[in-house]
């Protein structure tokens, strides 16, 4: 049977496919999204099991190479020093994140004016500013409102506990009088919208069993099924088809049982994250459009970001009890956030505390970096690192070079045998200072804490969880591949809405700035109605 | 145990092995690894692991050849635990990564394991239902932040 045409297709339920189906709903326009991924249930999330630490590695593992679930797709990342992350289910990445919720600054969006490198966004702070307080609410925020290094907003919940990790290096950063504050974080700090609140799990990067976390499958999708939205999981999208006249009309999809479907549609938009969306548009080659769809700057899939992150963990004498509460969500600090001459390097990074491990992850990280030996000393060395860690994460933040790409595997397929993406990243010169600078600059705090060891990774390899620049924003279709409110300039019913089309990356987590761009871009859509193609 | 026979599937062998790599604690507050009934979950866990499988099979060979030539009849369980230290650190020299390929199966078992989790003071339950407590942000930094709040 013939599927019914839609107004309006997302593709991908994740953080952004989410947030603006439940605003595009608002137009009473039939809207269908298509998730190559399952629904989740928080009973089968690890922290409900006793080997918790190693479902955590296992099948809710963060590489899609290492878990290599049936909605998985494999990513080559042979060339390059940073793994993509990601989960593929109703939610996205949103399952495993950490939560952590930082807008980007008012300069963020204007790094050629300030500084004179890359581009700047052909929309400011201002613009996304009533979208981010919209999806604060929606996420379930918590927060202390005040913090200096931003604009005036109120998180709609109360902070959540540094505990003893948080306090501890929070203090040595007071000593050295830098910049701190208790971090945004989408996890409920009380009870809201049905949410119970946190409960100190430890383990928001395999799943949250509370559903204090946001994730979007308890957030937006609940809100958006009951405005009407559908939603159809299992449904790998293979391409997007085009119309004589060059405008997308729909899509090719395997539905759950590997047969091939066509959806037509009036409006297809495209939530797939910074690799999976231009995967599909590479994907997606027609006679009329060889290169891939909305690709005539040659630009989709260029530009990749990450943010490349450093760790800097210290080893303290009194007891912490790190292996509780939300691991990412303690303090950020922006006080390396700018360009300072001295620093030798252009923009720069935010702290962003973190706590300690569980039990076999820490005996697992000891041998790892030689702290925790087999045999006789065991004991003693694992006693003096278990809850005794605390620490923090550099964010740097990665500028834009087109040799960083996402371009499809010549052999390398998905279970539905479409092309896989291959990820070819180098690790930039200013990046590498950065790194080198948060994590001198991080020791030193540690040190002020009164760590009595610390230990260092200037440059995470398994911290690829933010996917940005692959389809980027701008006004010059030859220099951008979507416009200022995310509609292809190529393609006039194709809209972008994830990481793909941020113009630069800031030095902070970017879901909070997706999220805010897919609503303001929902909005424009919804604004812009009837002349939405002209 | 005979030089032939698969040291992963001989259950002594891998108590013993087990208990070198982590042995019980002095203070008799830890147990060690080989008296937890986890050398059959440990073993199949490595017969399966593509990566480093065969090179733990040929490691504990070594290890279990090298525990027969010290002419001790009953092999690597019957020496005493400061004599089998002494033997696996000799074949580390040839097998440097037999302790921890087995170790990434091994502490990932050994510290989920409820008495072991008592142990080190934390509860023998899963994270979820009960939670944790996580203590409250020290009120001298939030003092400090609200004076500062724009
Ligand atoms: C371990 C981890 C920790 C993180 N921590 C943080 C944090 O603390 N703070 C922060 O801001 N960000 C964090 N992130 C990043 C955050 O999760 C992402 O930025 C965000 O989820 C991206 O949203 P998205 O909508 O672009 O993509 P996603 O949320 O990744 O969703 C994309 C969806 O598209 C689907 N899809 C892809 N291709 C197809 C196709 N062909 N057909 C059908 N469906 C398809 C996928 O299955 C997926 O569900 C973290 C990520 C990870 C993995």
């Amino acid at each position: 049977m013939a599927n019914e045409p839609v107004g309006v297709l997302i593709i991908g339920a994740g953080a952004s496919g989410a947030a603006f189906a439940w605003s595009i709903a608002d137009t009473g326009a039939s809207v269908l999204c298509l998730e190559q991924g399952p629904w989740m249930h928080q009973k089968d999330y690890p922290t409900n099991f006793m080997d918790w630490e190693t479902r955590a590695m296992g099948p809710f593992a963060t590489n899609p190479n290492v878990r290599g679930l049936a909605q998985d797709y494999p990513v080559n990342d042979s060339e390059s020093p940073i793994q993509p992350l990601m989960f593929n289910a109703v939610g996205g990445s949103t399952i495993l994140w950490a939560a952590h919720f930082p807008r980007f600054t008012p300069g963020d969006f204007r790094v050629k004016t300030d500084d004179g490198v890359a581009d700047d966004w052909p929309i400011s702070y201002e613009t996304l500013e009533p979208f981010y307080a919209v999806n604060d609410r929606m996420m379930g925020v918590s927060g202390l409102a005040g913090d200096p290094a931003y604009p005036p907003h109120q998180p709609p919940l109360p902070p959540l506990p540094l505990g003893e990790t948080g306090n501890i290096v929070a203090r040595g950063f007071e000593r050295l009088g830098w910049h701190w504050w208790p971090s945004d974080s989408a996890i409920t700090s009380t009870e809201y919208n049905g949410r119970a609140p946190c409960i100190n799990l430890g383990s928001c990067g395999s799943g949250c069993s509370q559903g204090a976390k946001a994730s979007t499958d308890i957030t937006y999708w609940p809100v958006a099924e009951r405005k009407g939205v559908q939603l159809r999981t299992n449904c790998r999208v293979k391409e997007i088809t085009v119309r004589p006249d060059g405008m997308a009309d729909g899509v090719l999809y395997y539905d759950a049982d590997g047969v091939l479907q066509e959806q037509k549609a009036e409006i297809v938009v495209l939530a797939c994250n910074g690799i999976g969306t231009p995967r599909l548009l590479l994907n997606s080659k027609s006679t009329r459009y060889p290169d891939g769809l909305a690709n005539s700057s040659g630009l989709v899939g260029k530009n990749l970001m990450h943010h490349p992150y450093a760790l800097i963990r210290g080893i303290f004498d009194e007891p912490l009890h790190g292996r509780a509460g939300p691991g990412g969500c303690t303090f950020w600090s922006h006080q390396f956030y700018k360009t300072d001459p001295s620093h030798g390097f252009v923009r720069g990074y935010s702290y962003e505390g973190t706590r300690g491990m569980g039990p076999a992850t820490t005996a697992l990280w000891g041998m790892a970096t030689g702290k925790v030996p087999w045999g006789e000393g065991h004991h003693v060395a694992f006693d003096r690192l278990n809850g005794h860690t605390a620490g923090m994460v550099g964010i740097t933040e990665d500028l834009p070079d087109e040799a960083n790409t996402v371009t499809l595997d010549p052999e390398l397929t998905d279970s539905n045998g479409i092309p896989a993406p291959k990820v070819t990243y180098t690790l930039s010169e200013n990046s590498r200072k950065q790194l080198a600078h948060a994590v001198e600059r991080g020791t030193e705090a540690l040190l002020a804490a009164g760590a009595i060891e610390t230990y260092s990774e200037p440059l995470i390899k398994t911290a690829g969880w933010h996917l940005m620049g692959t389809a980027r924003m701008g006004t010059d279709p030859k220099r951008s591949v979507v416009n200022e409110w995310g509609r292809a300039h190529d393609v006039k019913n194709l809209f972008i809405i994830d990481g793909s089309i941020f113009v630069t990356s800031a030095g902070v987590n970017p879901t909070s700035t997706i999220q805010a761009l897919a609503l303001y871009i929902a909005d424009r859509i919804k604004q812009n109605m009837r002349n939405l193609f002209d | 145990m005979t030089m032939n026979t698969n040291p992963l599937a001989d259950m002594a062998f891998m108590r013993a092995f087990l208990d070198t790599v982590i042995p019980p604690g002095r203070d008799g507050r830890m147990p060690g690894a080989g008296t937890l009934g986890l050398e059959g979950g440990i073993s199949t866990a490595v017969e399966s692991d593509a990566r480093s499988g065969s090179l733990v099979r040929a490691g504990l060979a070594a290890l279990a050849e090298a525990a027969a030539s010290t002419g001790e009849a009953g092999g690597f369980p019957a020496l005493d635990p400061a004599h089998r230290a002494k033997v696996l650190d000799d074949v580390l020299a040839e097998h440097p990564m037999l302790v921890n390929a087995v170790a990434r199966h091994l502490y990932l078992a050994y510290y989920q394991h409820p008495t072991v989790l008592v142990a080190i003071g934390e509860p023998a339950r899963p994270p979820f239902p009960e939670g944790f407590t996580v203590e409250p942000t020290d009120p001298e930094l939030l003092a400090k932040l609200v004076s500062r709040q724009k």
